[in-house]
């Protein structure tokens, strides 16, 4: 059985449109007028229990929407949608317990005077967790986001990385069992990022929770997910392994070429140049043309060195979010 | 019910400890509320002297009034309208838990803030209690604040349709100031209008704990007045259970 399934989900919002200005504000009184903005539109997929799965697409996406809707946040305008068996938006209090969602932007709410520690020790009681329990999990939250010194500090003087760490302490002290993730290392400095990464990665796979997250990183998805899920206006563009994304995405490879003897002159007759110094380059070679143009350049110059990359991920991302999927 | 027990205590205690920080505003606050009884103390004691129970009335009401005062125009419309409430809706217990919380945790502020007020008030205008009335207003007391916690958050649920949820808010306020026996307590209210007066759910918001208190009421009286207090629990807890199930069905459609 999968942990997430969702089929023909959609969410259509009704925003309130008016034009600027003070008589327009006026007409807006008397007759509202409102836009559809389809966010979501009958997307279908399936996440298996314990998958960890990279949800990414460009701004506006519908990302978040969906997080939202899977979470019971939103109520969609169409389709189904289960996690762990239950009807998200019927927001059930078993369905609550276990699941969170995390967002980036405000990792915790509740008031800001209070230590983290008295917010965990409120988590355990809304949540239920035994008292055995939250001392173990407590003590491997610890370990993993080096919670130390933050648990006596007040919330509200937390810098941004640390309001994180907190953040996930208080998600997942009660162990939830599917997590929403959404830009959980938004504007966090190299180390947190790294030690975000990590700990996503060791807490879904000792506790084998599932996770969905987002990220405009490709660097978290890269080291956190197998699979991704490419959403695009509202729409999913791809649903696969990250390896078989740019073979699909992108109908490029990188070459790598370095010679022994110096300037070669018109490197452009084998590829398009992407970057080039004297005795190196980097070609883009199209997909089917690979092993024709490394023949090639083997045949015709005095090579040292020659590797066949992938492009990275994050410029096959910059080209489908620019271009649409082909 | 245990559980939601628990839980609002310690929904109560956390936001106790949180308006701690901020105990200066709580101050000002406590002396805004306490105005507008201590006016009508001033005013109705200068228009009728020697009308005995006048001061028992309005300093009893000035504890009722801190005692029911609700604010869920800041906590639950601004939340609303800041996407806090989102928060409260993952949580796996009643959404209105939290807003509950601050609202019990802000009456026991004001009451600890006031209560030196109080006990000036007693000492300087005389205040005739007499214990068999102040318990038998106890009741009526909590009913009241149940009644004016409710009726505030109604109304603060407009803030998932309209920005205007301070408005709509402060416009209740303004019924139970003019109605609920503050501007004027309702036994003072012309004879044709009195039953009106006594039967509008805002008296039993405000002013009829503080008629029992002051011993102005018959027992007739005090006996309809209850029965008017939970008919009116009844009928707008309904109406915000009401309002709370279509306002959270538009929040989640039109996202927070
Ligand atoms: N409450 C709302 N009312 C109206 N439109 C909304 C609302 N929330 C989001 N939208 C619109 O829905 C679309 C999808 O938004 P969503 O927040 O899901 O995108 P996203 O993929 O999370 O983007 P980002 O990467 O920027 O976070 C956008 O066009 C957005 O403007
Ligand atoms: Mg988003």
């Amino acid at each position: 059985m999968s942990a997430i399934s969702v089929r023909d989900l959609s969410m259509t919002y009704r925003a309130p449109v008016r034009e600027g200005g003070l008589r327009a504000a006026v007409a807006s009184l008397v007759r509202r007028r409102y836009r559809e903005i389809r966010a979501v539109r009958e997307i279908s997929f399936e996440v298996g229990p314990g998958e960890v799965v990279g949800f990414i697409g460009p701004n506006g996406a519908g990302k978040t929407t969906t997080l939202k809707m899977l979470s019971g946040i939103l109520h969609p305008t169409d389709g189904e949608a289960r996690v762990l068996g239950f009807v998200p938006w019927r927001r059930e209090r078993e369905y609550l317990r276990r699941i969170a969602m995390i967002r980036g932007s405000q990792p915790i709410g509740g008031p800001p005077e209070l230590t983290v520690m008295d917010s965990l020790r409120f988590q355990q009681l809304i949540y239920e967790v035994q008292d055995e329990e939250f001392k173990r999990n407590l003590s491997e939250l610890d370990e993993m986001l080096d919670l130390g010194s933050l648990l006596e500090r007040q919330i509200r003087a937390l810098s941004l990385g640390e309001r994180m760490r907190s953040g996930l302490a208080l998600a997942l002290v009660y162990r939830p069992r599917v997590l929403f993730l959404d830009e959980p290392t938004i504007g966090l400095d190299v180390s947190a990022v790294q030690m975000i990464r990590s700990f996503v990665a060791t807490y879904s796979r000792e506790t084998e929770a599932t996770v969905l997250l987002t990220s405009h990183y490709m660097a978290d998805v890269e080291t956190l997910c197998r699979r991704i899920v490419l959403i695009d206006h509202g729409c999913i563009a791809y649903d696969g392994d990250l390896m078989g994304l740019s073979a699909t995405l992108s109908p490029y490879k990188l070459v790598r070429v370095a010679v022994s003897d110096g300037a070669c002159g018109d490197w452009s007759r084998y590829g398009e140049v992407v970057e080039s110094e004297p005795g190196r380059v980097s070609l883009r070679v199209g997909r089917q043309d690979v092993p024709a143009v490394t023949a090639r350049v083997l045949a015709e110059l005095s090579v040292v060195d020659l590797a066949v990359e992938e492009p990275p991920l994050e410029s096959v991302m910059d080209r489908v979010y620019r271009e649409g999927v082909a | 019910m245990r559980r939601l027990m628990r839980l609002l205590s310690a929904y109560v205690w956390r936001q106790f400890l949180e308006v701690m920080a901020w105990r200066e505003f709580v101050v000002t606050l406590t002396i805004n509320q306490a105005i507008t009884p201590l006016l009508g103390l001033a005013v109705w004691s200068a228009a009728l002297p020697g009308r005995s129970g006048i001061s028992t009335y309005y300093v009893a009401l000035l504890v009722v009034q801190l005692m029911t005062v609700s604010y869920e125009h800041h906590t639950l419309s601004n939340g609303i309208y800041a996407g806090e409430f989102s928060n409260d809706l993952l949580k796996p217990h009643a959404t209105v838990l939290p807003t509950l919380g601050m609202n019990v945790a802000m009456r026991i502020w004001h009451l600890l803030v006031g209560i030196p007020l109080i006990a000036a008030l007693v000492l300087v205008v005389g205040v005739s209690l007499d214990a068999r009335h102040s318990l038998l207003a106890v009741p009526a007391l909590v009913l009241a604040a149940a009644l004016r916690f409710v009726f505030t958050y109604a109304l603060a649920l407009s803030a998932l349709w309209t920005q205007q949820a301070h408005w709509v808010v402060g416009f209740g306020e303004t019924l139970i100031f003019l109605l609920g026996g503050s501007a004027a307590p309702i036994t003072l209210f012309p004879e044709g209008v009195r039953p009106l007066g006594a039967a509008l759910p805002f008296r039993a918001m405000l002013g009829f704990p503080a008629e029992i208190a002051s011993g102005s009421l018959s027992g007739a009286e005090v006996l309809a007045g209850y029965g008017w207090q939970v008919l009116w629990l009844g009928a707008l807890t309904a109406t915000a259970a009401v309002v709370w199930r279509s306002g959270v069905r538009r929040y989640t459609a039109v996202g927070g």
